[in-house]
Formats: structure tokens, sequence, C-alpha cells
């Protein structure tokens, strides 16, 4: 919220106080100061002057020499200007002066005549006629007749003033009001706080509109004013000042009135032409068809919307905005002003379902407080009188509501000070309190304490402890290390430490971690060359993505993995091994009505960084560690027919290989790349039992080497694993060769492994090792048609 | 015997002259061999007398066992250069790197995560985990969040169905937490969150970390000792903090926590954008209707929560200017965190 420093000072006297000071201050009590918005300073040197003779120039047919009245003092300066007369006031910058443009005013000689300084035009100011009437005229800027010469043009132009942009917490919509700021502040400097006029004189009674609210849940009060014989005319230029300070653009009198009253008291109010209404106003939901042509001139259908309606239309969307047919216009003579309580969430609903917003609206959404209503009123019939706007109406309608009881809690300096863990005394915190506003009783030990009907955000002993602590100062509160609690048992979960575990092993793989976003593009299915019927495709889709990118929330790991593979590359960083461990999130049923099953995905990926063999070590590694699986041949759609594999262990399957050619297409990778995807939900839920010790034979291992001839499609990994599992002795049978071309008969291959031969609790004999090896030959050639080369 | 003192000023010479192990094996051939100097003294040792045997056997044995010492020492002196030539031939450079694979590394923002949850796990906090895709009773309701709530504005949530949403908050872990078991209880629950928020500063994918502590006595000194302890754990041991007023509606009084500058200690830097402080976590005591809404009652016990953003305090720590920088997985970023 913007807070122009001259505002707050007429309600709080800041002394000599700065922004800087003040921000930092209000940072203590729950404020940040976003901004501090200075005034420009690029313009300096420039000061109001008074013509006080203007001659043609002897040598020019467009000079002018002028002299002017720059306060106390008469200055010579040369214009080519041809909108100056004599009397006019006008911004001169004078020797030495700063101009936003850059320029520096110096003494000159125009065509031999001196000149002291430069009149400016609006344009040289970097204003217009928002800012003051005449600045967008082409030619010097005329100010207002009653100008004091010598005045500094900033003051001048109502554009000296500071503004603190503050961040008001959604706990203290009353702080959306510079005059509950300002209360605050008057605490925070302990200096005295004054009401701003709410008084003004009426003229006599006049016949008012019913006032009637169907539903008081959805506006609890309602109250109508009459204003007569309005002028519809300009607001003065300190109000329209103050308006822009605050983001706000001045339109009439009227209007500026309601709006300066919702910045400074935070009430919203609203101005009917009263000629407009047919008979009585009810606060009401919209009728099935009913419509309204707003404001801003689009037809809103407000069927079942909160509305404000006279006995044939509606009027106003409620605290949303009004009708354009019933607004304040140039001819209005008699304004029905509206000032109403409507419930927040409601107001907030509606909003956002009709897709319309104002400064009425995002004002009430924060909440206004039952009291505000008359006070807004009142502060607005103020300013119509002090300005002249109209005859203010003795007449008063109203609905609603009685007087909310204010709340009042029951609490004691012990209670407080018990959660705060510091002892501050019972003075103390009853002060605090009571210059806040709250009515504070002490029953013995009790305090009972009555909480202002502006502070709705209050509701238990907390909250007063909150408001003790703002102004006691939250740098009293002191470190202290728990020690009035419980020993508890801390620890990660076994799911956590097993996560640990297979990130330690990946790494060791060389293979590094990588995040991606946890939505994905809807297209990625289809880059996966995913089937139409593919579970995967299942995605959830979010309501309100930011971008079609990443609108669903991916099923697989897969594709992200792809693009960061895809994005290293197209910035030449050539090979990588990736992993990312993550969520993949599983719909029994779209839409969703039941949260989903969110799955652990492990997702590896290689680019010119090993081959199939590498991916499976890395695999086989990270599982081992866990527990027992199988590998079997597998087609899947993103996945070379030719190389990949599905694994299936306890807890965890997945499947792992070569990205398919035309996969890698779609992602403009090499086609050298391998990926894994493993459900490994499961398995991290189960603690790794420990290593089990097996005992270490004293005796010597037997080495004997084998070439077998086979059938070039045999699975020699299967083959080796059979021979492995003959005998319990086999302790290693390790691959040496693999061999096709000279001297091997086509369709062949030769495989040539060594097996290790460990005896356990007595040494084979060489009859033993023979027989063994002889049972190895007739099973690789019964099983696997090889033979002995 | 006078030749036997020959014998063996000669060939100590020549041993000792001897450079290669060949030319010790033909000196050892001349003194050992059939035919050799001691051989030949051994022989003739049948002519001499009787009773001179004794001594004259025994002079030639001492002459023997000399020459042997000065073979075997002479081998042992060769055998060590051979090995000092060969070691002189295996001198390779040094400068040029080894070719080993590197060891992967941890995404920084997961390797800042586990010293975090190892400083909370160390001081007898749980980890918890808690959904991504939440209800809205978890996310906002029961943190006392109503419908339509201005509070609701705090945050940019993605939705996804009724009442279904992607978390916009770890607090959800709080309240599910809380339902499963009684206090006290210690508890931090790091995750992802999601809003909807794409800029230069913001990410609509960061991390945070929640943290939950509920007994009898918990004050808000006690909440203030825990975040220093973090405070200084993470920042270093000169670190301070300091607790701003706050709101947050899950927390009653709350408070925004700065920590001293751990670059400029307090001077003002670019880190601190000159003010000495920088903002890390937001905290405070549970909010009764929290501790009322997960079954707890608020008069017997109290708590603090906090909650902070992983993503922040990793591009504090780590230097890294960019947030964007942790989503791209650039191999020339990632393998700048071994």
């Amino acid at each position: 919220m913007k807070l122009p420093i001259s505002w707050l000072k007429e309600y709080v006297d800041i002394g000599d106080i700065t922004p800087k000071q003040l921000s930092d201050k209000l940072l203590s009590i729950g404020f940040e100061v976003e901004e501090i918005i200075s005034p420009r300073e690029d313009i300096t040197g420039v000061v109001a002057g008074k013509v006080t003779s203007i001659e043609r120039h002897e040598n020019s047919d467009k000079l002018w020499i002028c002299q002017i009245d720059v306060g106390g003092k008469t200055v010579q300066i040369v214009t080519g200007a041809q909108n100056v007369k004599f009397g006019d006031c006008v911004p001169v910058a004078t020797v030495g002066a700063n101009l936003p443009n850059g320029k520096k005013i110096s003494e000159a000689k125009l065509r031999g005549v001196d000149s002291y300084g430069m009149l400016c035009s609006g344009g040289e100011l970097c204003v217009d006629d928002d800012v003051i009437d005449g600045a967008s005229v082409d030619g010097i800027l005329i100010l207002p007749k009653d100008t004091t010469a010598g005045d500094d043009i900033m003051r001048v132009l109502g554009i000296d003033d500071t503004v603190l942009d503050v961040s008001i917490t959604a706990n203290r919509p009353d702080c959306q009001a510079v005059v509950n700021l300002a209360r605050e502040i008057s605490v925070l400097l302990n200096k005295p706080f004054k009401m701003p006029k709410l008084t003004y004189k009426t003229h006599g009674d006049t016949e008012m509109p019913t006032v009637t609210i169907a539903d008081k849940s959805l506006c609890s009060y309602y109250l109508g004013r009459s204003i007569r014989n309005v002028k519809i005319e300009k607001s003065p230029k300190w109000m329209r000042d103050r308006l822009r300070m605050c983001g706000i653009r001045p339109i009439n009198n009227l209007v500026d009135i309601t709006n300066y009253v919702l910045l400074e008291i935070g009430q919203p109010l609203h101005a009917f032409d009263r000629k407009c209404i047919d008979g009585g106003i009810t606060v009401r939901k919209g009728k099935t068809g009913e419509k309204i042509t707003a404001l801003d001139g689009k037809v809103y259908g407000v069927d079942n919307v909160l509305i404000i309606a006279d006995d044939k239309k509606p009027l106003a969307i409620a605290g949303i905005m009004g009708g354009e047919y019933t607004s304040i216009f140039d001819d209005t003579e008699t304004v029905f002003l509206e000032a109403a309580r409507f419930e927040r969430s409601n107001i907030r609903r509606t909003s956002r379902n009709i897709g319309l917003r104002s400064d009425s609206s995002a004002r009430y959404e924060k909440g206004v407080d039952w009291l505000s209503v008359s006070l807004g009123s009142d502060r607005a019939l103020a300013l119509i009188d002090e300005l002249g706007c109209g005859e203010i109406m003795n007449s008063i309608v109203s609905d609603g509501t009685t007087v909310p009881a204010e709340k009042v809690i029951r609490t004691s300096k012990e209670q407080i000070c018990a959660l705060l863990g510091i002892d501050i005394d019972k003075k103390t915190i009853v002060s605090i309190l009571k210059k806040q506003g709250f009515g504070v009783k002490s029953e013995g030990k009790a305090l009972v304490c009555t909480v202002p009907l502006v502070r709705e955000d209050v509701d238990d002993y907390p909250d007063l402890a909150e408001d003790v602590m703002r102004f006691y100062g939250y740098d009293k509160i002191v470190s202290t290390h728990n020690e009035n609690t419980h020993q508890t048992f801390g620890g990660k979960s076994t799911h956590d430490k097993n996560i640990d575990t297979l990130k330690d092993t990946l790494r060791a793989c060389g293979v590094s971690e990588i995040l991606n976003y946890s939505f994905i593009s809807p297209d990625a299915a289809d880059k996966l060359l995913l089937n139409a019927d593919d579970a995967l495709r299942n995605e959830i889709q979010i309501k309100n993505p930011l971008s079609r990118d990443i609108s669903v929330m991916r099923t697989q790991l897969v594709s992200s993995m792809l693009a960061s593979v895809s994005r290293n590359v197209l910035r030449k960083n050539d090979a990588m091994s990736f992993f990312e461990l993550g969520k993949a999130f599983i719909a029994e049923k779209l839409p969703l009505d039941t949260l989903p099953s969110e799955r652990d995905i492990l997702c590896i990926g290689l680019c010119n960084d090993g081959d199939f063999y590498t991916v499976k070590s890395i695999v086989e590694r990270a599982v081992g560690k866990f527990c027992a699986y199988a590998l079997t041949p597998v087609t899947a759609a993103y996945l070379h027919p030719k190389q990949a594999l599905h694994l299936s262990g306890d807890g965890v399957y997945g499947d792992f290989g070569k990205v398919h050619p035309l996969v890698c297409e779609n992602f403009d990778l090499p086609n050298n790349v391998f990926v894994a995807q493993l459900d490994v939900t499961d398995m991290l839920n189960k603690p790794i039992a420990p290593s089990k010790f097996k005992p270490i034979s004293k005796l010597h291992p037997v080495d004997r080497d084998l070439a077998v001839l086979v059938k070039k499609s045999t699975a020699v990994g299967d083959m080796l694993k059979a021979v492995e599992a003959m005998d319990e002795s086999i302790a290693e049978v390790k691959l040496f060769d693999i061999y096709e071309g000279a001297q091997i008969p086509e369709g062949y291959k030769s495989v040539a492994f060594s097996v290790k031969i460990q005896p356990q609790t007595v040494t084979l004999s060489d009859d033993v090792i023979k027989n063994l090896m002889d049972g190895i030959i007739t099973m690789l050639s019964n099983d696997f048609g090889g033979r002995l080369r | 015997m006078e030749n036997l003192k020959e014998i063996l000023t000669e060939y100590t010479e020549k041993i000792d002259a001897v450079i290669s192990e060949r030319e010790l094996a033909e000196v050892k051939a001349t003194l050992f061999g059939k035919s050799g100097a001691i051989t030949e003294l051994m022989k003739n040792l049948k002519n001499v007398p009787p009773e001179q045997k004794p001594q004259v056997g025994k002079q030639i044995n001492d002459l023997r066992v000399a020459l042997n010492t000065l073979c075997d020492g002479k081998e042992k002196d060769l055998h060590r250069l051979a090995i000092e030539r060969s070691i002189n031939e295996e001198a390779i450079d040094l400068s040029i790197d080894g070719n080993f694979k590197r060891i992967g590394t941890l995404h920084p923002v997961n390797q800042i995560k586990n010293k975090l949850v190892d400083y909370f796990v160390g001081n007898g906090y749980i980890a918890y985990d808690s959904p991504e895709i939440e209800t809205d009773y978890y996310n906002f309701q029961a943190l006392n969040i109503p419908l339509d709530h201005p509070a609701r504005d705090m945050q940019d949530t993605f939705f996804v169905s009724d009442g279904i949403l992607l978390r916009s908050q770890t607090s959800s872990g709080q309240i599910r937490l809380m339902e499963k078991h009684k206090p006290p209880l210690k508890m931090i629950c790091p995750g992802r969150v999601f809003r909807a928020d794409d800029d230069s500063t913001h990410s609509p994918v960061f991390h945070q970390m929640e943290g939950l502590v509920i007994d009898k006595n918990v004050t808000l000194c006690d909440l203030k000792g825990t975040l220093e302890g973090f405070a200084k754990f993470i920042f270093g041991t000169q670190t301070e903090i300091r607790f701003r007023p706050s709101y947050f509606p899950f927390t009653e009084p709350s408070v925004e926590v700065d920590v001293s500058c751990f670059n400029c200690h307090g001077k003002g830097c670019r880190v601190c954008k000159n003010t000495g402080w920088i903002e890390i976590l937001g905290a405070g005591m549970v909010n009764r209707r929290v501790l009322e809404n997960c079954g707890i009652d608020p008069d017997e016990y109290r708590g603090f929560a906090f909650g902070m953003g992983l993503d922040r305090i990793t591009m504090i720590l780590c230097a890294i200017n960019d947030i964007k920088l942790l989503w791209e997985n650039d191999v020339r970023f990632l393998k700048q965190f071994d």
C-alpha cells in the first residue's frame, strides 16, 4: 500500500524522522517498506517566477526578453516561447539548475542579450495535464496565478512528496488504510494520533429509497446517504496529487472523494445517480438471466451473483463495480452514496468467477470491519462539505445486523510470557495493548482484553502476545535450547537411507544427479512413441498451467531426462552420465478424485559415455545392492528393440537399453544414448540386510580355460551362468574372448572363458577336476549346442 | 700357506673390479668351479701332512667363506644397481592427468538438503516425507487458511481437480505428521513445492524444508535458539539471527528470520543488498487452531514451526547467481559440485 508522507503527517506528527528511519522502524513492527519512492532528484534549481516585464528582442522577431521575479530578486531571461505574457507565473530554471533531460543551465548571450536562465515547459519538467493544468500545451507551463514567486517548483507542482510502498500482511487488512497505519506509527513513535475530520453540515431531510438486505451473512451492513445539488467538477490539486501518488487516476470531485476515503479509511464507497434508482434498494443474489453493464462497459451475467438492485434492475455488482448507467455524470443533481460491508470470501469468489477486479473488490476481499462503514461514509460527507460539492441531507437509510460484540480474550501475563519464553512485566503488557486500542482490565491474575472491531485478526492470546512483542521488540527474545522439552529420537527413514545408498552407488559409477520439473508437456508421450493405450499417457493435468510445456504431471522421467541430455548436446557438452531420482504420478482414475500414487522412479541416461553394457552394469550395481533380480528381453516403445532388457526384482521393476533411433531423432539426440527407468518405490522401503560372511577356503584354486563353438545367436551370458551353476566348487566363470571370423564356421562364434574351481574342504584330485570339466562340456553340448574347439 | 693370502688378495681385487653379473659368475667359476682355485686347494689337502691337516683345512675353509661372502656382497650390489637402472627407465611424465572415470556429483540442492537434514536429525528430528500432490485440506484448510481466505493470495497455487492441488508449501507435512503421531514431536519435512510463478527469481518448482517441534513447554525463545544453532552450523559460528514480526496463518506469533550476512558480517555488501542481513526463513509458534485441527490440545501442548527455501539457501551458500541454473542440468554446472 502506498503511503504518502504528507498524508501520514496529517494524522500523526512524525517529527524529523527520515523516510529511511521510518521504514526501518516499520520493519520492526511487521510492516516491510518495499520501496521508498522519493521525489525526482534530477530537477534542481527550478523555482516559480513572475513575469514583471516582457519586450521583444531588437535583433529577433521570435525572441522575447523577460524580467522575472524569482522571489526577492529579478533575473533577465531571453525566451523563444510565444505563450508568455506579463504577470504570468512560470517555472524558471535559474543558472546552475538541472533538468531531467540532463540539461544544466548556465548564463548565455542570445543575439547579444544576456540571459540568466530558462523558462520551462511541462515536458521539460516531465509533467503533463494530469499533474497540473497547462502542462501538456506546446510552450511554457503557465502556473496558477496564486503561485508564490521563488517557491521550489517541486512543491508548486505537488511532486515533492515521498511515498512509502508498504507491504501489508494478510492479517492486517485494517492497515490498508492511511489512518490505521498512522495509528500504528503513532504507537511506534509514541506520538499522539489525530482522527480525520468527520463532521459536516446537513440540509434537512429528503425522501430516501428503502434498503433491504436479503442475506445478512453476505452483507452485514448497508448505509445510504443523499447529497443534493451536486456540482461535478475537478477535485482540488492536493487530492488529485495524493490519488495519483497512490496509483489512482483522478476523475471528478465525487469519484475522487470515494477513492480518497477508500485509501484513507479503507472503506469502499459507491456513488449512484439518485434519479436512476427506481423504488427501493435490495441487496440480493442476481436472478437467472439478469445482466448488468458495468462501469468498464462490459456486460456481466449476474445469475446468483450478489448485486445491488432497485425495483426494476441491477444497479451494481455488490462491492465490485457499479453499473454504467447509474453512475455519476456531469448532469447528476442528487447522489445516493453507498457504504457497505460485504462478506470478503463471497466478494473474492465472485470476483474470480466473473473475472472482474477493482480497487473496491480488492479491498473487500481482504476484509472491511463493521465500523468502517459509517466512518467511511462520514469522512466522505465531511470532504464533500469541505470541498463544497453539494448539500448533504440529514436522512439516513440502512439495513444490517446490530453492531457485532467486541471479542473478549481472557489471558494472563503468565500465559503470554510462557509462550514467549521471556518475562515482561504486567504493566508493560497492559500499556502496549492499551496504546493499540485494546481494552484491558485486570481481574486478579487474569487480563481481560477487549479487541477493537477493526482488529478482526485478533482472536486468541497468542495474537495479543504478538502485538505486545511488536512494540516491546523482538530483539528482546533470547536464544534458549529446548531445555524444557522431551528427548526425542531423530533419524532418517529406511526410505531416505536407501536413497542415500542408491545415489552413492550411482555416483561411484560416475553418474551425476540432475533435477527436472515434475510437470512435462503432454507431447512427451508422442515423442517417446508410446502406444495410444499406454498407461503412461494417463497424465494428471494442471488446471492452471504456466504453459503447455509444463502442463501435465509426469508419469515417467525418461522424456525430461532426454530433454536434459539434448540441451547439453546442443551446447556442445558431448558426453554425460545422468540420473534422476524423483516422483512420477500415477492416477487410478482421471480426473482425480483421490490422491494419485506417487512412485519413486530412478532414471539413468548416458550419452556418448558407454554402451549397452555400461548402462546394464550401472543398473545391476544399483539394484544389486538391494535385492536379487531377473533380466528378460523386452519391447518398450522408446527403446531399441534389439538392445533392451526388463529388470524385475523384489520391489523393483523397469526397462533399460539403447534409446530407439526414432526417439533420438525426436529429441535431437545422437544415436548413442542409453536409458534406464526403474520403479524403485518398494525396494527403497526395505532395509538392506547386512552382508553375511562366507568362510574363505585355505585351499588353492584351480583355473581351467575352455573355448567352445556355439551358434551366433547363443546368449553367452546365460551360458556362462549355467556353467557357474553346475557345481558349488565353481567360484567364478570369466569370459575372455568371443571370436567370429577366420577358422570359425559361418553362423558360429567361439567363446573362450576361464573357470575357477575353488575346493572348500579337501584338495580336488585330477580325476575329480576332469569329471567336473567333462560335465561342463556335456552340459554345454546338450543345452547350448556347444562343441569344444 | 703363503699362497692363501695371495689368493685372497688377488680375488678380493678381482671381485671388487667386477661390473656385471656375468663377470661375477666367471670369477666364481675360477674360484669354486671344477678346477677353481679353492677347489684345487681342497684337492691338494690330501697331500698335506696329517698333523697339519686340521689347521690347513681350517685356513682353506676360512678363505672359502671370506671369498663367498665377498661374492654374495657383490651380487647384492650388482642386483641393486640393476634395479636402479631399471627404475630410471621407468621414469614417466608425472604432469599428465589420469583418465580415471570421475565420480558422479550430487545436485547442489540435494547436497545442501543433506547437510541440513543431518543437522536436524542429529538434534533429534525425524525426516518426514509428505505427498507432492495434496488435498486442499492439508495444504490450506488444516493450516488455518480457509477457502477464499486472503492468505491464499500469498501463494499462486497450481490446481489439479476439485480440492486437489500441487502442494505450495511443505507445511502440509506438519498436519500429516501430527495426525499420525502424538507429541512430543520433532520433525523436518524436505521436499518439492510448486507455485505458479516463473521469472528471473522464481521457479515454478522449488524445494522447501519444514520444521516442527511440539511439546509441552516450547517457547518462542526455544525457536530462536534452534534457528540460531542452525544458522551458525550453516553460515558459520559468528552468524547472528534477527526476528521480525510477520504473518503466516499457521503460526502465531509469526516471524521472518534474517541471518547476519556471512559475507560482510553486517557491514553491507552485494550478497545482503547492503542491509547486513539475509532473509532465509519464516517461522513462528504453531497456531492453536492448527493443533486443534490435528486433535492436539493447544492448552496442553505448544509448538514452533519453521520453513525455509532450500534453493535459496543453496544459491547463497554456493554463490549461484541464477535460479534457472538449478534446473538446466548443464554438465559444466553440475561438475562444479563434486
